[in-house]
């Protein structure tokens, strides 16, 4: 099987992985900072599955299969709040929510 | 055969006590009482049979031990449940369950009508049972057990009419002083199991006579022991603690507080004679206390107006008597008294409530008087537990109170001569307070105070003619063996009771028939003065004692109270007060306050951490993870 070598697949893993970082750290849309947060665990599926083919094991597309049953769990409580959230014609802004500070 | 009959003796009662305990509200009072005398009486029964069965063994085979299982085990220590049947713990068995039931069946028309009585007759059984444990127990652990438990039992029925606070007061005061007593006891034991490794009374006494022990040893023992009986029989110097016991109910003090459980610490004394002889200087203390204590409670009865408080002094007095016969060694004197004196007592008592009980309560006697013709059989019966009580013969208290003063002279010496004075200026004193008591209540004109109460306030209540039938039975019976009672040893001609002791505890003194007549005309002649003093002055309207400045002193019981109330009392209170200020408040509860507020904080500063702001988590997180990278990647 031809193609790009494994090294490309973690580079573009890394990048989406970055990527999904700084939207977390940056965005103040819940919404927005679920999707970073998403890609970010795809990222680290991707990596996951890069460094299976490159050992030849299939441990880490098992392991990617459990990341995405528990990144489907967590979209559903996630998008669950938002949706609660905006009912209440509250403003979608992460930094409004701070009733947990000590 | 006797040893199954004694453990029905001891079970009886305990399940008396179980079942009313469990049967709470199911069974009606009355029941209660019935089941409480029921168990008592099935007691007597067992206790009869093994005497029935003893008197057919030969006089040096009468001892038996039975044992359940063992109870503790430590190391190479260890204490069987089980139970020595001997002529001693035999005869207060019989004492403890046949007066016991008298007054227990007493007590069903006494409490009629009271609250509690379940309580009331729960207890009762419990004390039965704590005092059987006491006289039967195989060894000295659990002689102690039955000790406690019957300080508790006392406890209880002393502070049971709870809503008075003088009857709390009295009940915590007969606890803590009893305490006292039961602590030097223990410490005694503890110094036993230390040099001798066990508490059988077969090895403590072997060893107390074989010399095993050093003599401070067996000194202190014997002192521990010696404490212990002294408080619990309310000797001096430990002896506060009776007069305020009145404030029980009347069957309470004639059960608890005169036949029985006072007695103990003469019943101890003659169980442990080895021990005390080892140490004779100890016994002869004991013999002294004994002779203080008839002196003084003999003085302080003179000037009381309490019915009930009169008699505890004269309790404390009788029971002088015992002690001066035990720690002279006149075992079977000592314990022929304390027989005699649990029926003339226990009479004097149950008379006393009967008394008390047609008066709706009234318990001074100044407001007494005149009741003869009210009450003709308890003025009777009341005069021969009287005269029992002054020593006139032909009466049991002629018998053994003279058995004891003709000890004292057989024994000689200055400590003889000393408390065989002693002991006849207490039986002066008896004749004065006794026949005081008897025409105060009795004779005379009555008081305006109770007669019209009594009329009218009986007419409608429990009193037709002078109480229910089961208060004047018991009074009656116990008449009965006031009078007969001392007959079972007669000097001269009929020794029944010294043969049935002397097997278990050999006196160390015998008077001869001559000292004894002796001794019985000159105390009769002390009785008689004195019954003659108290009968002048009586008739003169006088007081006994007239000297302003000696009655203050004896009213204030010669400031023993107020004493103890300076050098023990008050200190400890003040210590308390100064700890709680100085200590408690600063050092415990302060550091417990400073832990709490430091805490509170530690948590305040590390809550400022806590902003609530989702991105600053967001970056600690990713800036830890990175600067764990960082660190794992350089230092790899």
């Amino acid at each position: 099987v031809t193609g790009p070598g494994i090294p490309w697949y973690l580079a573009v893993a890394g990048v989406l992985f970055a990527t999904g970082a700084a939207g977390v750290l940056l965005r103040r849309s819940p919404l927005i900072v679920l999707l970073s947060l998403e890609l970010m665990l795809n990222a680290a599926n991707l990596a996951f599955i890069s460094f299976s083919r490159l050992h030849g094991e299939m441990d880490g597309q098992v392991f990617a299969l459990a990341v995405m049953a528990v990144a489907a769990a967590e979209v559903c409580v996630g998008l669950g709040l938002i949706v609660a959230i905006s009912r209440r014609r509250l403003a979608l802004d992460v930094d409004g929510f701070t009733e947990l500070r000590g | 055969m006797i040893t199954n009959a004694a453990w029905v003796c001891l079970a009886a009662p305990l399940v008396g006590f179980a079942l009313i305990l469990l049967a709470g509200t199911h069974i009606s009072r009355r029941q209660a009482g019935i089941l409480s005398t029921l168990s008592v009486f099935v007691a007597f029964a067992a206790a009869v049979v093994g005497f029935v069965e003893m008197l057919g063994e030969d006089s040096e085979e009468r001892a038996h031990a039975s044992t359940a299982w063992t109870w503790l085990t430590g190391g190479s220590f260890s204490v069987d449940l089980s139970i020595l049947v001997d002529p001693v713990s035999m005869t207060m068995m019989l004492i403890v369950t046949g007066v016991g039931g008298l007054i227990i069946l007493y007590s069903n028309g006494y409490m009629a009508g009271e609250d509690e009585e379940r309580r009331y007759f729960a207890y009762m059984s419990l004390f039965v049972f704590a005092m059987l444990m006491l006289v039967m127990g195989g060894n000295l652990l659990l002689l102690l057990v039955g000790w406690g438990l019957v300080g508790l039992a006392s406890y209880l029925l002393i502070g049971f009419y709870h809503d008075r606070p003088e009857a709390v007061v009295a009940a915590k005061k007969a606890f803590i002083v009893n305490a006292i007593g039961d602590a030097a006891m223990a410490l005694g034991f503890f110094l036993l199991i230390a040099k001798i490794g066990s508490l059988d009374f077969d090895v403590a006494f072997t060893a107390a006579e074989d010399g095993e022990l050093s003599q401070s040893t067996v000194n202190l023992v014997a002192l521990g022991l010696l404490a212990g009986a002294v408080a619990k029989s309310a000797q001096l110097p430990l002896h506060t603690w009776l007069p305020d016991a009145m404030e029980g109910p009347t069957p309470v003090s004639a059960l608890i507080h005169a036949a029985t459980m006072v007695t103990a610490g003469v019943y101890l004394i003659v169980r442990t004679h080895a021990i005390f002889e080892a140490a004779s200087d100890v016994q002869h203390l004991a013999a002294v206390l004994g002779a203080l204590t008839l002196l003084v409670a003999g003085l302080v009865a003179l000037v009381q107006w309490d019915i009930k408080r009169v008699i505890a002094y004269s309790t404390m007095s009788q029971i002088g008597y015992m002690f001066l016969a035990a720690g002279i060694g006149a075992y079977d004197f000592a314990m022929f008294h304390l027989m005699t004196h649990a029926f003339f007592k226990a009479l004097l008592f149950l008379a006393a409530g009967v008394v008390i009980h047609h008066l709706a309560g009234e318990q001074d006697i100044r407001r007494m008087g005149g009741l003869r013709k009210a009450m003709p059989f308890t003025a009777i019966t009341f005069l021969i537990g009287t005269l029992a009580l002054m020593g006139m013969p032909p009466l049991s208290g002629f018998w053994s109170k003279d058995a004891i003063l003709a000890s004292a002279l057989a024994l000689g010496g200055t400590l003889g001569i000393f408390l065989y004075v002693v002991g006849l200026i207490g039986a002066l004193l008896t004749g004065m307070y006794a026949l005081r008591l008897y025409l105060l209540v009795f004779e005379g004109a009555p008081a305006e105070a109770h007669s019209g109460e009594a009329a009218s306030g009986h007419a409608g209540g429990h009193g037709h003619g002078e109480g229910p039938r089961s208060m004047l039975l018991p009074v009656g019976v116990l008449a009965v063996l006031a009078t007969v009672g001392g007959f079972v040893d007669i000097p001269g001609l009929i020794s029944a009771f010294s043969s049935w002791i002397d097997p278990v505890a050999e006196p160390l003194v015998n008077p001869t028939v001559g000292e004894d007549y002796g001794t019985s005309a000159i105390a009769v002649i002390a009785g008689l003065l004195g019954g003659a003093a108290a009968w002048a002055a009586f008739k003169s309207g006088r007081e006994l004692v007239g000297r302003p400045a000696v009655r203050r002193v004896l009213e204030h019981k010669l400031y023993f109270d107020e004493l103890y109330d300076a050098i023990v009392v008050r200190p400890a209170q003040q210590l308390a007060a100064l700890l709680r200020d100085r200590v408690e408040a600063p050092v415990v509860q302060g550091s417990l306050d400073e832990l709490a507020h430091g805490t509170q904080e530690a948590a305040g500063g590390v809550a400022r951490i806590q902003t609530g702001l989702l991105r600053t988590y967001a970056l600690v997180l990713t800036a830890s993870v990175i600067a764990l990278g960082v660190v794992f990647l350089v230092l790899r």
